[in-house]
């Protein structure tokens, strides 16, 4: 089969967990090519992420692959691979046992379960631990080898929850390659997660999800360009704050400059976050300031929310 | 052929008038004929209701339905750091676990034995009955602790055992009623008393027995049962002590 | 419905129950009975005056251990595990995200736990009749009675189990009900006299096992077989068998039909 041209489409899709919303009103299509599903904890991702995969029914509205519903309709599924978020394996089993398994659950033959397995480990780099009960491995190992399962049987569409959770940054990286290894023509990734620059390394199309609903969807830039328009937090922790402070006090970005003695740090409120770092680290350079610690309260995602929900 | 061979018997009484719906209220006096016997409080009927199956079945019900996720569900979610993070020690940790299983099995032995005994004060109205048994109290009492306290580590020993609950809720049950079935088995073939010291229910009943003045259901001195069971407590304790590491590998 | 799916499940889970490490626990627990055959052959031979039959403590252990005890232990565990162990341990997911049905994914699952319990609970019971019946292995009522036995065992297993299918697809506290059925239900109830009595399952598992009347060869008048005398008003066998099939049948369609419906959400 060639592979591609496959879309998720989610039409007036909403989930209650009893008095609980879980997903409300969404309607998307998700397009060949990268999407990351962007949102806070408890936003709704995994609620949307298990509806396309056919593990919650719809309490409202329809969700569809290909044009045929999800639920109940396990066909669908040899285009489809899924690594959930939960850190759960058959622990007792291998990795070579755990891959062959799901495989053969796929309705490969011996011989292509074993190709196969052989080649999904390769690609994930578990080779060596493959033979090594599962119990054994580590974070990254077990993040690893659930990506595995997902993509061994070369789905059309990968949808991932939360891949990088809780993985070093050295197996952040390996994992973000991995992905966009994966990404051939055509085909389709979701990728979810509640960071935003996990996200910007992978895809620059990104859906945003609030509090059960889509907030935004699109291009990250325009994303971007929200969070560059919103007023920035910056705390600059420095031995002479006021002689930092009337550096900047000056500038037509900078909306206001406040001191928090009791922490020893200047507090800047600036309407272009990029210059005024840029400003900074040449203030730092240049003059030999002594600056101890930078930091960006509000520089997260929920931030971000708030801004664009406009609280 | 005698007409009661065709299915028929006869009746010697005489018919009397017709039926009044009050004569309902006859019958269940009627009914209620002999039933004072339950309302004869003493120590038998403190053997009766302590030594019942029912009454060790629904103990188990308890220690399966809400004791044996205690230690396995922590073990399960990696939770005993967040317990010793706190300026907790072990056997404050334990004595938590057994304080909270322990309160509903007192529910099912300690709080029936005070209403017993309050029932008969209050029916009687005297305290004839606690100048006849003086050390009756004292016995249910002591008896209830012991017997909520066996079982109380009895399921935290089998709920540290793992890391499921249903696992360890089926160890419960299983070392339980495995006991009486060997006990069963090999008394049934062998017909010897002492095989009752192989049964945890057996073991249960002579010495509620002991505790209550009432007659050992078996030829065997009590002490042998309370030393099986406090046997059985100890290693509870040695077991738990390894079992609840302050320090746990988090994956 | 195609095997193919049945097939792949069943050998996928047929490992993981082979894997696991509390099934080591319960074949410990299903050897037991082969010890007791030990120990008490060693006890027979040992003593020869106190005139114990070796097909009497056979029918002992079968009925006392194997049919009331074991068999009611692992299908609970063994049957509520099929579901509630792959929600408890969150790896639902990975079946249900595959091309396999969920009436599939259910019936393979049972399948595997009941061959794998049929193995324990068969192998166990024919070794200790080898053991106990060491020395009058040509006596052919013996077998006629292991053959009999068997079959109660074979059809307890496979009805029980789908029983707790059943009760891990839609109960939270599976187990509970579980324990309250075997021991409380199955236990007391199988006694009562008239119709009540054909409430519970074992009934007809006993219904199965030959009577005092039928006299295992050599045990009249040794009275040892009188607990046979439990089963009160037996049902004939054929009824018995049909009965244990339908309802092996109704309670696995439901528990198929349950799982095919119902949501499973993991606690987070």
């Amino acid at each position: 089969m060639i592979p591609g041209g496959l879309a998720v489409r989610a039409d007036k899709l909403g989930k209650w967990y009893g008095n609980v919303l879980g997903l409300s009103d969404v309607s998307i299509e998700i397009r060949p090519g990268i999407t990351g599903l962007l949102g806070p904890n408890g936003a709704g991702k995994s609620t949307f992420m298990k509806l396309i995969t056919g593990q919650l029914r719809p309490s409202i509205g329809t969700v569809t692959i290909d044009n045929q519903p999800v639920w109940n309709n396990p066909e669908i599924f040899r285009r489809v691979g899924f690594c959930p978020e939960q850190d759960a394996f058959y622990e007792d089993t291998t990795g070579r046992e755990f891959l062959s398994g799901l495989l053969g659950l796929s309705g490969y033959s011996a011989a292509e379960v074993r190709d196969r397995s052989d080649r999904a480990l390769a690609f994930v780099g578990l080779e060596d631990a493959a033979d090594r009960l599962i119990r054994g491995y580590s974070r990254g190992m077990r993040q690893r080898l659930k990506i595995s399962q997902a993509i061994a049987h070369e789905p059309d569409i990968l949808i991932l929850d939360e891949p990088l959770n809780g993985l070093d940054p050295l197996s952040k990286r390996k994992v973000i390659k991995l992905i966009k290894d994966y990404r051939t023509e055509g085909r389709t990734v979701l990728v979810s997660s509640h960071v935003l620059p996990e996200i910007e390394a992978l895809t620059q199309s990104i859906v945003l999800v609030h509090q059960g609903k889509i907030l935004a969807e699109g291009d990250i830039h325009y994303i971007r360009d929200l969070i560059d328009a919103h007023p920035h937090v910056v705390a600059v922790k420095t031995g002479d704050g006021r002689g930092l402070a009337a550096k900047f006090v000056g500038e037509a970005d900078v909306l206001s400059v406040r001191f928090d003695e009791t922490e020893g740090t200047v507090l800047f409120e600036t309407r272009n976050r990029d210059r005024f770092f840029e400003r900074l680290t040449r203030l730092a350079a240049d003059e030999g300031l002594d600056v101890e610690e930078i930091t960006s309260p509000d520089d997260n995602l929920q931030s971000v929310f708030d801004y664009l929900v406009g609280k | 052929m005698a007409i009661a061979e065709r299915g028929y018997t006869h009746w010697p009484g005489s018919l009397e008038g017709g039926r009044r719906p009050w004569r309902v209220l006859e019958d269940f006096q009627e009914m209620l004929k002999g039933a004072d016997k339950f309302l004869h409080i003493n120590p038998a009927y403190f053997q009766a209701y302590y030594g019942s199956s029912f009454l060790i079945f629904m103990m188990l019900m308890i220690m399966v339905g809400s004791g044996s996720g205690l230690i396995a569900d922590d073990l399960r979610h990696n939770s005993l750091p967040l317990y010793f993070s706190r300026p907790l020690r072990k056997r404050d940790y334990v004595g938590g676990k057994f304080g909270a299983l322990a309160f509903f099995l007192l529910l099912l032995t300690l709080v029936p034995g005070i209403l017993f005994i309050l029932l008969k004060l209050l029916f009687a109205g005297s305290f004839a009955f606690l100048a006849d048994y003086p050390w009756l109290p004292f016995s249910f009492i002591g008896w209830s602790v012991f017997i909520s306290s066996f079982f109380s580590l009895y399921t935290l020993l089998l709920s540290s055992l793992g890391r499921n609950r249903r696992y360890a809720a089926i160890l419960m049950v299983a070392a339980y009623f495995l006991s009486d079935v060997f006990f069963g088995i090999f008394y049934g073939i062998f017909h010897e008393p002492a095989f009752c010291l192989i049964s945890v229910q057996m073991n249960l009943r002579q010495l509620s027995a002991a505790f209550l003045g009432a007659k050992p259901q078996f030829d065997v001195p009590w002490i042998y049962s309370f030393l099986v069971l406090s046997a059985v407590m100890v290693a509870a304790v040695l077991v738990l002590r390894r079992k609840i590491r302050v320090a746990e590998v988090i994956r | 419905m195609s095997m193919a799916p049945f097939l792949s499940v069943y050998r996928f889970s047929a490992k993981i129950v082979r894997r696991s490490k509390r099934t080591k626990v319960f074949i410990a627990v299903s050897v037991l009975p082969v010890i007791l055959a030990v120990v008490l052959q060693i006890n027979r031979l040992a003593s020869p005056g106190r005139g114990l039959d070796g097909l009497a403590v056979f029918s002992n252990v079968v009925m006392g251990f194997c049919l009331q005890f074991l068999v009611l232990l692992l299908s609970l565990f063994f049957g509520t595990s099929i579901t509630a162990d792959e929600v408890d341990n969150k790896t639902l997911t990975y079946p249900a995200t595959r091309p396999v049905s969920k009436t599939a994914f259910i019936l393979g699952k049972y399948a595997a736990s009941v061959s794998f319990l049929l193995v324990l609970v068969l192998t166990s019971t024919v070794v200790s009749f080898l053991i106990l019946m060491a020395d009058r292995l040509s006596y052919g009522a013996a077998w006629a009675f292991l053959g009999k036995s068997l079959a109660a065992l074979g059809f307890g297993t496979i009805c029980y189990t789908a029983l707790f299918t059943l009760a891990g697809t839609f109960l939270k506290k599976s187990i509970l009900f579980g324990l309250f059925f075997c021991f409380g239900w199955e236990n007391v109830v199988q006694y009562f006299p008239g119709t009540t009595q054909k409430f519970t399952i074992m009934h007809y598992l006993k219904s199965l096992l030959p009577g005092m009347e039928a006299g295992v060869g050599g045990t009249e008048g040794t009275g040892l077989l009188k607990f046979l005398l439990f089963r009160q008003e037996p049902t004939p066998v054929v009824t018995a068998v049909i009965t244990l099939v339908i309802l092996t049948a109704v309670f696995a369609g439901l528990a198929c039909w349950v799982f095919s419906r119902k949501e499973y959400l993991f606690d987070e």
